[in-house]
């Protein structure tokens, strides 16, 4: 009630206030009349009366002040008189506020960015309920979950409210009116209970939409596939459509922000677990005419676990009860003795997958150190700027004190100014971040370029951060100065003298530190620009070690539509036949693995006569690195592959078409797996088995020279080539090389395929180059990040560099002058003056040094193939810096040469 | 050491409420009135005057009235509120009760 009374008080004073000084002066008034009247009647003279009056008030300021200044109202209103002074001091001194609004808008708009960026890659969590309950379960072994070991885990568990799994799927997506490749899951009926979110439209699916396999023909979609492909449609529910040529019903539609349970690819449609023979096609690798039904199979791994931690169940109790569980199960075995045996894990969905969190917070860190360095030699500079023209303001600032001003006022006052500056920086700043986004967002990596789908927003949280940035960063470089210029030394201020010579020298050192300060840390940042330039170099003048100009690559999406394996052979033979009549077309081939994509397969291996593991395996996907001998990686490859992708025969034959299905079971090896496994002996002739001990036993024709399987950065792999015809799967890539441009080609073999299959999806069509681009683009983009904020650093430095210098000379015209008139030449004065700058960039560079040294240990695990040491970018920084140094030193040096002695002497 | 005419750090507001819950009045009458019935004891401040009323105005305790002084100047007249009572209540009673232990102390003898 009070609280309320007195607000409202407060806002009607604030909107009259003369009325209310009028009021407070007439009651006033009032009371010196009342107490004149009463000393009149007790018999003083009219005008002694008043005057006694008047002194029993005491001034009648001193009177007013204390009701005049009480309220919030009234300090509100101080601060906007201090606000509105401070901006018309600065309008006042307009390339003042210019440079250092300028300065700090672009800390703050590097700052803004890369906040945006880590709040869309770490900060915002998942939209679900309590998302803090929700939790991923990985079984020991790092494996993932068939169905049946998934369903065993599921009813035997006790720590989870709900357990669910789901698995990745890409399906065809058709109707009348268009066909495209769609990523999604396949979930679980109680997957959405688990997560706690509720439909935009429609309904979810529930655990009624999974229960006998293969009646459920529903389907959800995700909000932005609704936007995109039906234009947000109202009638969206009960929307009939094909998956993989199969009829289904949209059911309804998930939230907005809503992409799946990985981070990665967002998904966009999710189909209940009982359609999984349609929805999941065969694998690649499987070489039969049906599926096998994953409902059932054990041996067919490839669903994730997630679960909802009962009430009071911590993240550490969870896993050792589900621990307990999976260890007994010997689906979860170690796949080879090699193989440690690792536990399960269960980590929060909120900190995403273990390993990529890890990576992903380490980038942040080193992204928000980069633009914190650069805010920080913004903040110097800009410091620098009030210290200069608080010397300036010496003047204004000492009469102020002498005519009664508080220090604390002073202060306030100067800080006001610089929170102003803050604010106009922030607001540029934000400015500069929202191009920068938009930038960025008008050329977004590559799909699978990065582990994260970075979903900029400028939402509230990132206004937050630059608000409280702006306004932070306006006192901490505001204050300093504004200590300084209020400790004034009166006497010599007034009298319009030059300062003392201490005062003077004490602003210069601290000017001169600054500068230090910012050649330091601009050189910090210079030195890990170096070393991200030198790492990518390293990564570019990597070979693929085939001929990567006018290929590209088409994959065929067949398993989708569930070809047999004569039809699947039978579409890639015509394939190829029309293909290889394209005019245009050199060569085209057929292949599992596109080189350099990430993805592959590796398999145990055993030579003939030699043995190998005890358990037989295959896996396919990404991530390996094996450098045991008893596994080998393998890509299964059509006619022509060595020809199209110009990798060398170096021993034995090609495949030829003599190599077919019932023939003798034939493989081309490359030379690492010869070298490791023959030695001097040749490989050709020798006979090995991918399945176990027993064979079949397929003969080695030939050895090809090495080539990159997966990534351009890989130990290199021991490969096995198999030839299409004897181990046909459903899912190959059609390579082809062009006789010219490849872009050009693209088109017309994507017709070829449509024309052959009207309802295969053609997408991701990709040219070699682009995959190479793709495998080093997270290393290009990182370059491109650190030394652009690099570059940003070093302009600001240089900036404050210039700024000092020119200071400098305006302040010592005499002494130039002087020594022009006593014989100097130019040549000697602008050696002078740059002798000093570079003296000040030598003290900055040497620290930096030091600092640089100790600190790069910290870029190791993003550089490639560089020592964080790396001579040349030690040596190159300073050279940079000092290049940069006397260019910023040469205007004013020239402006210290061309002083006319006697203007100069004459001056002050 | 001349005897202190400050009023008592805290009593003020009481002291302006108890003088303006017998009659409305204006800043000078309530000055004069807890000097004479103090009997000189008190002689209040006039900053420290103007800062209560402000205060209790803005608290709810007191409201004013302009009326027309003798002079034909404006005089504003201060008269207590419900709050205001209440408020004088309150601090009234907690007076009594803080003077009569700070008495009783003084007065104690063993």
């Amino acid at each position: 009630m009070s609280f309320i009374t007195r607000t409202r008080a407060g806002f009607r004073d604030l909107f009259s206030r003369s009325r209310v000084d009028r009021d407070l002066d007439d009651e006033v008034a009032h009371f010196i009349e009342q107490a004149a009247a009463a000393n009149r009647a007790k018999g003083m003279s009219e005008a002694e009366a008043l005057r006694a009056a008047r002194a029993s008030l005491g001034s009648a300021t001193a009177a007013k002040d204390p009701a005049r200044s009480y309220g919030w109202d009234v300090a509100l209103e101080t601060l906007l008189m201090d606000v509105r002074y401070a901006v018309r001091y600065l309008a006042k001194t307009p390339s003042f506020t210019a440079a250092a609004a300028l300065s700090l808008a672009l800390g703050i708009g590097a700052n803004t960015a890369i906040f945006s960026m880590v709040d869309a890659m770490l900060i915002r969590h998942y939209p679900f309920l309590r998302s803090e309950e929700v939790v991923s379960v990985t079984p020991p072994n790092g494996q993932v979950f068939s169905y049946p070991a998934f369903d065993d885990v599921r009813h035997a568990q006790t720590s989870l409210t709900g357990f669910a799994a789901f698995g990745g799927i890409t399906v065809s997506m058709s109707d009348a009116e268009a066909t495209d490749l769609v990523p999604g899951y396949i979930v679980t009926g109680n997957y959405f209970d688990v997560l706690g979110i509720s439909p935009l439209r429609g309904r979810l699916i529930s655990a009624d939409d999974d229960r006998t396999p293969g009646a459920h023909p529903v389907a959800v979609i995700s909000q932005a596939l609704w936007k995109r492909r039906y234009g947000g449609t109202r009638d969206i529910v009960g929307k009939p459509v094909r998956l993989n040529g199969q009829q289904y019903t949209i059911i309804g539609v998930t939230p907005k922000g809503f992409n799946g349970t990985l981070t990665g690819a967002a998904r966009d449609v999710y189909v209940p677990m009982m359609q999984q023979s349609w929805m999941r096609p065969p694998r690649a690798g499987y070489s039969g005419e049906m599926n096998p039904d994953l409902l059932k199979s054990r041996t067919n791994t490839w669903l994730f676990g997630l679960g909802r931690l009962k009430p009071g169940v911590s993240v550490a109790q969870a896993t050792a009860s589900l621990q307990s569980i999976m260890s007994g199960m010997s689906d979860f075995a170690p796949r080879n003795n090699t193989q440690g045996s690792q536990p399960a894990t269960v980590t929060r969905v909120d900190d995403g997958p273990p390993g990529q969190r890890a990576q992903l917070v380490s980038v942040a860190r080193l992204l928000s150190a980069i633009v914190f360095i650069v805010l920080l030699i913004a903040c110097a500079n800009v410091a620098n700027l009030l210290l200069a023209r608080a010397t300036g303001r010496r003047k204004e600032i000492a009469m102020r004190l002498a005519l009664g001003a508080t220090r604390a006022r002073l202060v306030r006052q100067l800080l006001a100014e610089s929170v102003v500056l803050g604010a106009i920086g922030g607001a540029l700043g934000l400015g500069l971040a929202w191009v920068g986004i938009r930038a960025l967002q008008a050329s977004p990596p590559p799909p699978g370029a990065l582990p994260v789908t970075l979903d900029f927003a400028t939402d509230v949280p990132v206004l937050a951060f630059t608000f409280a940035l702006a306004v932070s960063t306006g006192i901490v470089f505001g204050l300093f100065p504004a200590l300084r210029a209020s400790r004034a030394e009166l006497v010599p201020a007034l009298k319009d003298q030059a300062s003392s010579a201490s005062t003077g020298r004490r602003y210069m050192t601290a000017r001169n530190g600054l500068v230090v300060a910012q050649v330091l840390l601009s050189f910090v940042l210079l030195v890990s620009s170096g070393l991200f330039i030198r790492s990518l170099e390293r990564t570019r003048a990597l070979s693929p070690e085939f001929d990567v100009d006018k290929l590209v690559t088409v994959p065929l999406n067949i398993q989708l539509l569930r070809y047999t394996r004569d039809q699947g052979k039978q579409f890639y033979r015509e394939v190829i036949d029309r293909v290889d009549a394209l005019p245009g077309v050199a060569s085209a081939t057929l292949m599992r693995w596109v080189p350099l994509s990430g993805a592959g397969s590796i398999g145990s291996l055993h030579l003939e006569g030699r043995g190998g593991p005890e358990n037989n395996f295959h896996s396919e996907g990404g991530g390996f690195n094996t450098t045991n001998p008893a596994v080998v990686s393998q890509d299964i490859v059509g006619l022509d592959f060595f020809k199209t992708m110009g990798i060398a025969l170096n021993a034995g034959r090609d495949f030829s078409s003599a190599d077919a299905e019932g023939a003798p079971p034939v493989a081309i090896v490359n030379e690492e797996f010869a070298k490791l496994h023959y030695g001097s002996e040749s490989a050709v002739g020798k006979r090995i088995s991918l399945s176990g001990p027993n064979g079949p036993w397929i003969e080695i024709i030939g050895v090809s020279a090495n080539s990159k399987y997966t990534a351009l950065a890989e130990p290199r792999a021991r490969l096995v080539y198999l030839p299409a015809a004897q181990n046909h799967v459903n899912g190959m890539t059609l390579v082809v090389r062009a006789k010219a441009d490849p872009r050009g080609i693209a088109e017309s073999v994507g017709k070829e395929v449509h024309a052959l299959d009207p309802s295969l999806p053609v997408a991701g069509t990709r040219t070699m180059g682009d995959v190479v681009g793709v495998s080093i683009y997270a290393a290009r983009a990182g370059a491109a990040l650190v030394t652009g904020f690099g570059v940003l650093a070093l302009v600001l430095a240089a900036v404050g560099l210039y700024g000092v210098l020119g200071y400098t000379v305006s302040r010592r015209t005499r002494e130039f002058g002087l020594r022009i008139a006593l014989g100097a030449n130019a040549g000697d004065v602008v050696r002078q003056v740059i002798g000093e700058g570079v003296g000040l960039v030598a003290c900055g560079v040497l620290a930096g040094l030091v600092l640089a040294l100790s600190l790069s240990h910290l870029l190791a695990r993003f550089l490639f193939d560089v020592s964080t040491r790396d001579a040349l970018t030690y040596v190159g920084t300073p050279a940079v810096l000092f290049v940069v140094a006397v260019i910023a030193c040469l205007m004013p040096a020239r402006r210290a040469a061309r002083v006319d002695p006697v203007i100069a002497m004459k001056s002050d | 050491m001349p005897p202190s005419t400050d009023v008592i750090s805290g009593t003020l507001d009481l002291l302006i409420l108890k003088a303006l819950s017998l009659e409305p009045m204006h800043g000078w009458g309530i000055a004069q009135r807890i000097e004479q019935t103090s009997r000189g004891v008190f002689r209040v401040n006039a900053g420290s005057l103007f800062l209560a009323f402000k205060r209790l105005e803005r608290e709810g305790c007191v409201k004013a009235d302009w009326r027309e002084s003798d002079n034909n100047r404006r005089a504003k007249y201060y008269r207590i509120t419900e709050t205001g009572r209440k408020q004088l209540r309150a601090e009234q009673h907690d007076w009594e009760r803080r003077a009569a232990a700070v008495t009783r102390m003084l007065a104690a003898t063993s």
